[in-house]
């Protein structure tokens, strides 16, 4: 249970990076340090495994590519998830099959939580600067507003991560303590379709047509023969 | 007065902050009147009652993809500049809207991010270093998404009420077509990689195969295939512990 030694320090470090990749989400530059990839990566070299964040963060893109932000379109917020999820994943060292999965239904669980307080982050905001006419002309009641909504966001995913990022690591250590059972061959094969699953769906999601099918056959065929190759 | 340099400069940087104020209501309305406000303020230098009406004038309800909101700005600049009728800035803010979120959409959200994001996993997975790949993946995604940004300002001060024409040219929308399928393959490419890179329960040939069967169901069936490929996530879980 190595991966529960959180100590304020690092707890504090993780809180404030959630702050900062879920500024980074909406309100704050766009520059995708959000993404569950980056995000991962971060949060796994906090425990020294960054490879095992980036691998956390591939799942939960796969996972998410179904939902892109278009328009004013709910979608799960993946900064603060893809932090936590990377960083309990490295915490257990990698451990497995079921710390991954585990980590990755948490951080799509994050995500969608985040997505909710982000709706009521909006509703706020309309009381903050959703009337034109109350600034008054005043740009720098505008500007205060405006800034504030954003601090308050900060806030919010920085709330976000300080709630759930003791619970998943507590989750993948939980995980991480089960021995491969004897049919961990059919874990693995419903793991294996689930992603693949939701891969397919995202693709379609993503702008494909039925007839992009051949597209998405031909990468998977691709991929399968360096998978070949590589191993 | 005409803008000076540094107000350009101010204005462009606070369009990273267009979204800051999302609200149900205006939308990104603020944001917009907050980038906006280092040339609202030169541009109508001297005159209150123009400076309180274009402040409100632009933070009523606005939307467009937020690296496009930059081109928004610069236009609804150059048309304060021009002073063109209240009426005229109105309208042109709307017809503005539908255009520049439809194609950043497709652009950046369907085809430049996914494009990025594929390649880097693909990277990862042909063992590039967790922290090259992720480090990759920002440059390369925000070389696009700056030149993005620095471009849709400086065409829209430019062009002005004009700047339809500019979107009606830009090659974005054809960009984006043509990485449909490049992204299509990238994805499929990239999940067949990742199973092989999972723990070693979930790479073995034959279920790697089973599962890329379900990958082309749930493309052609995505809303139903989704669920059942979450329930089959838990139902790993669940398999495991029992």
């Amino acid at each position: 249970m190595a991966g529960l030694d959180l100590n304020p320090g690092l707890w504090v470090g993780i809180v404030l990076l959630g702050a900062l990749v879920g500024l980074d989400g909406i309100s704050w530059s766009q520059l995708m340090i959000s993404r569950p990839i980056v995000a991962g990566t971060l949060g796994g070299l906090l425990f020294g495994d960054p490879g095992a964040g980036f691998l956390s963060g591939a799942l939960l893109e796969i996972v998410s590519a179904r939902h892109p932000p278009y328009g004013a379109a709910r979608y799960p917020e993946t900064g603060p998830a893809g932090l936590i999820a990377g960083a309990a994943y490295a915490s257990v060292g990698s451990a497995g099959l079921l710390p991954l999965i585990t980590v990755t239904l948490a951080g799509w669980a994050i995500g969608w939580t985040g997505s909710h307080s982000i709706q009521l982050q909006r509703a706020l905001n309309g009381h903050l600067v959703g009337d034109p006419t109350a600034f008054g002309g005043d740009a720098r009641m505008l500007t205060r507003r405006h800034r504030l909504a954003m601090r308050l966001d900060a806030v919010r995913a920085a709330f976000i991560t300080a709630v759930f990022v003791v619970p998943t690591m507590v989750a993948a250590n939980f995980a991480a303590s089960f021995a491969p059972p004897t049919h961990a061959r059919l874990s693995g094969a419903l793991a294996a379709a689930g992603i693949a699953g939701l891969a397919g769906a995202g693709a379609r999601v993503l702008g494909g047509r039925p007839r992009g099918w051949s597209a998405f056959a031909g990468g998977a065929l691709a991929g399968a023969a360096l998978g070949v190759l590589l191993t | 007065m005409r803008p000076t340099r540094s107000d350009h400069s101010a204005a462009f940087l606070r369009s990273f902050a267009v979204q800051g104020s999302w609200n149900y209501r205006t939308m990104i309305g603020g944001g917009v009147a907050y980038a906006l406000w280092p040339l609202l303020a030169r541009i109508h230098a001297g005159d209150p009652v123009a400076l309180r009406a274009a402040l409100e004038r632009h933070a009523s309800a606005f939307n467009a993809h937020p690296y496009l909101s930059s081109l928004a700005v610069g236009a609804l600049a150059r048309v304060e500049h021009e002073e063109h009728e209240p009426e005229t800035i109105r309208r042109f803010r709307t017809a503005l809207r539908g255009p520049l979120g439809a194609i950043g959409d497709q652009a950046v959200w369907a085809g430049w991010r996914p494009f990025c994001l594929l390649t880097a996993i693909l990277a990862f997975c042909l063992g590039l270093d967790a922290r090259v790949a992720a480090l990759g993946f920002l440059l390369l995604y925000n070389s696009g998404h700056l030149s993005l940004r620095a471009w849709g300002y400086r065409r829209g001060w430019r062009e002005g009420l004009n700047v339809g024409g500019v979107l009606a040219r830009s090659p974005l929308k054809q960009f984006a077509q043509r990485l449909v399928p490049v992204n299509q393959a990238l994805m499929g490419a990239a999940v067949t990689l990742l199973l092989v890179r999972l723990p070693v329960e979930a790479s073995a040939p034959e279920t790697i195969g089973s599962a890329l069967l379900l990958a082309f169901g749930a493309y052609f069936l995505p809303a139903r295939g989704a669920v059942l490929a979450m329930s089959l996530l838990f139902g790993a879980c669940l398999a495991w512990l029992l």
